[in-house]
């Protein structure tokens, strides 16, 4: 049968263009509407939906480092040089050209009392552009020629009171959309890379295994510098082999946690000379750059090719049989760069595999994405940077683009709070708690610290531990964890952010931030009477009896 | 047995549990929950556990589901016994402020750690008070269900606030707390952050439903100022009942929050609790018959308005 000419089977009304063919019904909801669909042809790039924009929008980039924020449009520049844009390239979007020409927000885009968004990321690259005052949703399937129907990414519209609590709205639906699976621990531990960044040896390691005595860290996690090369994952000269750092750190009653980025091989590696073909290419055959980084050209791996895919297995599998049991997988969106594969499947469809890869693998352990494209991410990892990283300066500046910075990682971590305990644990990058050899204060150090434990994140503690170190400020921030946390002040630019954490450890919890002035109140609520609980199992019959008595303030 | 059943007629599920049958019949006057008696052996303060009986076990055994129009599923949940005190000889309406403000703690926490269990989707708290209500323990507890579904009533009620969201963007329990507030016919008790009304749409005799003005999901949301006010009506409420017909009162004390991990919005739920009671005067009582329970239509005895106006009426000193 026909509506208004368009041709409506099995709740679906079919529109044909020149060079696909999409299957389309909206789903009522009670903040709004579903649009979902399915797809064939050779559908390239396919504009979804479209309505006017407001002065004021809520921005979002696809990738871990990248913004999310208010802007105003009018005044909206992006301020990057040709030498930054030669050397981070696909790190700063999907397609770069798109991105450094207009206003681009992947995934979602938000007014003061609206959200657009899309559910999934399986199959096409889902983005919002704002042009003419009009924002328009796309969904980019790249050069993919489909045979037979697929679904396309779903798309939502939302209308509520504010922002902050349609985007909890927004987490809640892509929740039920990819049904993501992580683990139910939320981890604490200690990581090399803000101390030591490359130059790390086996003997600072086992200094601070030595001296982290007394934190009650959970995991001990070596980063960048104990590889060979980026794509040879084997300890360099100078480390002793995996399976010794593993025991080493095992000794200490630690989870042995190491960095890789798993989709990038450098110039310099063994891979990169033996196995070309392993690499994504442009349409002339060329080896195509994913970006440039450790003064090095980055490749990336092609994760369609049967080689590429048993590497990777044998890469984690090889880590996990020497004792390595947590991993944090960084420059992830090496493996969703645009070009030629081995499979002609879309860049995205080539994440979700290489990613379905190492999930399997890994399987029990904990997974830390970072530098990793958001939507496709969900489901594969337990952790995932929300920020760029942080760095031992703060400077409240606002450039539109990844940049090394404590201020610009720190709003991140409150603009993104909404995916925490949804999607996965957010991790805010790794607190820096010494007061020597750093340039942030300690108003700063412990601003950064409080909002990161409010919001219930990953908390990592990245400092040579014999240095002055604010241990109080590790131990005040992880009683701040454990609550479920609201935030208010996503639409205003001053960065001025109100935030409210029920149920914390130390009950409930509001903390008021100002990023620019870098001031900070936290304001507990009135006294009650605390409890604590004892579970013990009754040997006959195992049933759980949990005891529960006021707690001793005094104790 | 332990299973559950499924009723394609009215899309409930009904828990089978057979060994319900062999719980024993206690000694008169031995209590099996005061402390060094049967269950608790050792002194404490509150606590709560996995019933000995359950209707849902954490490991239920799995069934056998093979029949398309007699469907069966594994009764998995968690069925646990509160206990509010070890003094034997109270109650809520005599216990202690401090004592229930530990006791929402608890609710808190049981609440929090058990929608922790993926398969764990409706955690209803309870108590059963008086032998008109079938409680045959005098000692203070009430009891928790963790439920594997959503109760037909639960269901029900996440469709009405649901639609009601969907229709109007608010919360259907906020907008009849200001309505009840401009109106103040029904109110029996109200504090800055609580309030305790006969409702409008009452289906018992002396039915009291108790609010959080500030819309939260789950009792784990309530600030400290809102539980420490939670405790005051409580006990303020169940003192009324007392004093209303100046005898013990029997009631069902039932906790409504939001689902967990289900697949849908849950954001328009608004936490609150209902007060029932089968009283509709001294010594009379308003039996469940044919009607409410073979259509769930209520029929109530007593306008809403007077039954408040009585309960309002009742001093009580605490």
């Amino acid at each position: 049968m026909q509506i208004f000419s368009m041709k409506y089977d099995k709740n679906f009304f079919e529109i044909k263009e020149n060079n696909y063919m999409l299957k389309f019904n909206i789903q009522r909801i009670p903040e709004g509407f579903i649009l979902r669909g399915k797809i064939k042809g050779n559908p390239k790039r396919v504009e979804l939906f479209r309505d006017d924009v407001d002065k004021v929008m809520f921005i979002n980039n696809w990738q871990s480092w990248g913004v999310s924020k208010s802007i105003d449009i009018e005044d909206y520049t992006l301020k990057i040089s040709e030498d930054k844009k030669s050397r981070l390239k696909y790190s700063i979007h999907i397609m770069p050209e798109l991105f450094e020409k207009n206003i681009i927000s992947d995934y979602f885009i938000g007014k003061k009392d609206k959200i657009y968004g899309f559910l999934t990321s399986k199959i096409a690259h889902p983005f919002f552009e704002i042009k003419d005052n009009e924002l328009i949703a796309y969904l980019d399937f790249f050069d993919r020629k489909f045979e037979d129907y697929v679904d396309i990414e779903p798309f939502i519209y939302l209308e509520g009171k504010n922002i902050e609590s349609l985007l909890e709205i927004y987490a809640d639906y892509v929740k039920f959309e990819n049904k993501p699976k992580f683990s139910k621990w939320n981890p604490i531990g200690w990581s090399s890379w803000y101390q030591y960044y490359e130059k790390l040896t086996w003997e600072e390691i086992l200094k601070n295994l030595e001296l982290s005595k007394g934190y009650n860290y959970e995991v001990f996690q070596i980063d960048d510098s104990w590889q060979k090369d980026i794509g040879d994952w084997v300890p360099k000269d100078g480390y002793p082999s995996l399976k010794e750092i593993a025991n080493k750190i095992r000794e200490y009653n630690y989870i042995p946690g190491i960095w890789l980025a798993p989709f990038s091989v450098s110039e310099t590696s063994d891979v990169y000379k033996n196995h070309k073909d392993w690499l994504v290419k442009d349409d002339a055959g060329n080896l195509k750059v994913a970006y440039i980084n450790w003064k090095k050209k980055i490749y990336a791996l092609d994760t369609t090719h049967p080689e590429v895919q048993n590497y990777l297995r044998k890469i984690f599998l090889y880590m996990r049989k020497n004792g390595i049991h947590y991993f944090k997988i960084d420059f992830l969106f090496a493996g969703a760069i645009p070009g030629n594969r081995y499979e002609k499947i879309t860049p995205i469809e080539a994440y979700n595999l290489g990613m379905q890869i190492i999930r399997k693998a890994t399987k029990g352990d904990f997974l830390l994405g970072c530098g990793a494209p958001l939507l496709p991410s969900i489901g594969y990892v337990d952790g995932m940077r929300i920020s760029e990283d942080t760095a031992p300066y703060y400077n409240a500046d606002d450039i539109n683009i990844p940049y090394q910075n404590a201020y610009y990682a720190l709003r991140n971590v409150i603009t993104r709070y909404f995916m925490n305990g949804k999607w996965w644990w957010n991790d805010p990058d790794c607190l820096s708690l010494r007061i020597e050899d750093t340039k942030p204060n300690e108003k700063i150090i412990e601003m950064y610290a409080y909002v990161s434990g409010i919001l219930n994140n990953i908390i990592f503690q990245s400092d040579d531990l014999s240095k002055s170190i604010r241990k109080d400020v590790f131990f005040n921030t992880l009683e701040l964890r454990g609550g479920n946390s609201h935030v208010k002040g996503l639409m205003n630019f001053n960065n001025f952010f109100e935030i409210e954490a029920l149920n914390t450890k130390i009950g409930n919890i509001k903390m008021k931030v100002d990023l620019e002035k870098v001031e900070y109140s936290i304001e507990k609520d009135i006294e009650y009477p605390q409890i604590n609980k004892r579970t013990i199992v009754r040997e006959d019959d195992k049933r759980l009896f949990h005891y529960y008595e006021e707690s001793d303030l005094n104790a | 047995m332990l299973e559950r059943r499924y009723n394609p007629i009215t899309g409930e599920w009904v828990m089978i549990s057979s060994s319900r049958q062999k719980r024993p019949n206690l000694p008169k006057d031995s209590c099996p929950i005061c402390p060094g008696i049967l269950e608790l052996p050792e002194e404490y303060d509150l606590v709560s556990f996995e019933n000995r009986f359950p209707a849902l076990r954490k490991n239920a055994p799995e069934v056998e589901n093979d029949n398309d129009v007699l469907i069966r599923e594994r009764s998995q949940g968690i069925c646990e016994v509160v206990v509010y005190t070890k003094n034997h000889n109270s109650e809520l309406s005599q216990m202690s402020i401090k004592q229930i403000e530990k006791l929402i703690n608890m609710w808190s926490d049981r609440t929090k750690e058990l929608s922790s269990y993926d398969f764990i989707k409706y955690i209803f708290i309870f108590e059963n008070k008086g032998k008109e209500v079938g409680a045959t323990l005098p000692h203070p507890h009430g009891q928790l269900y963790a439920f594997p579904f959503l109760p037909p009533r639960i269901k029900l009620k996440m469709e009405s606030l649901e639609k009601w969201y969907t229709e109007k963007n608010t919360c259907a329990i906020c907008d009849i707390i200001k309505e009840e507030n401009k109106k103040n016919k029904r109110i029996i008790c109200e504090t800055e952050n609580m309030i305790a009304l006969v409702p409008f749409y009452a289906r018992y005799p002396y039915e009291v439903h108790i609010y959080p003005k500030r819309h939260v999901e789950s009792i784990y949301e309530l600030s400290n100022k809102e539980k420490k006010e939670f405790a005051y009506v409580l006990k303020i409420v169940t003192n009324k009942y007392n004093g209303l017909f100046n005898m013990p009162f029997p009631y069902m004390m039932m906790f409504f929050q939001k689902p967990f991990n289900i697949d849908k919005s849950t954001h328009f739920f608004h936490f609150h609790v209902e007060f029932i009671s089968p009283m509709r005067g001294p010594n009379l009582i308003k039996w469940i018959a044919s009607v409410e329970s073979g259509t769930w239509a209520f029929i109530n005895p007593i306008e809403p308005e007077q039954a408040a106006k009585q309960l309002r009426e009742v001093e009580v000193d605490i």
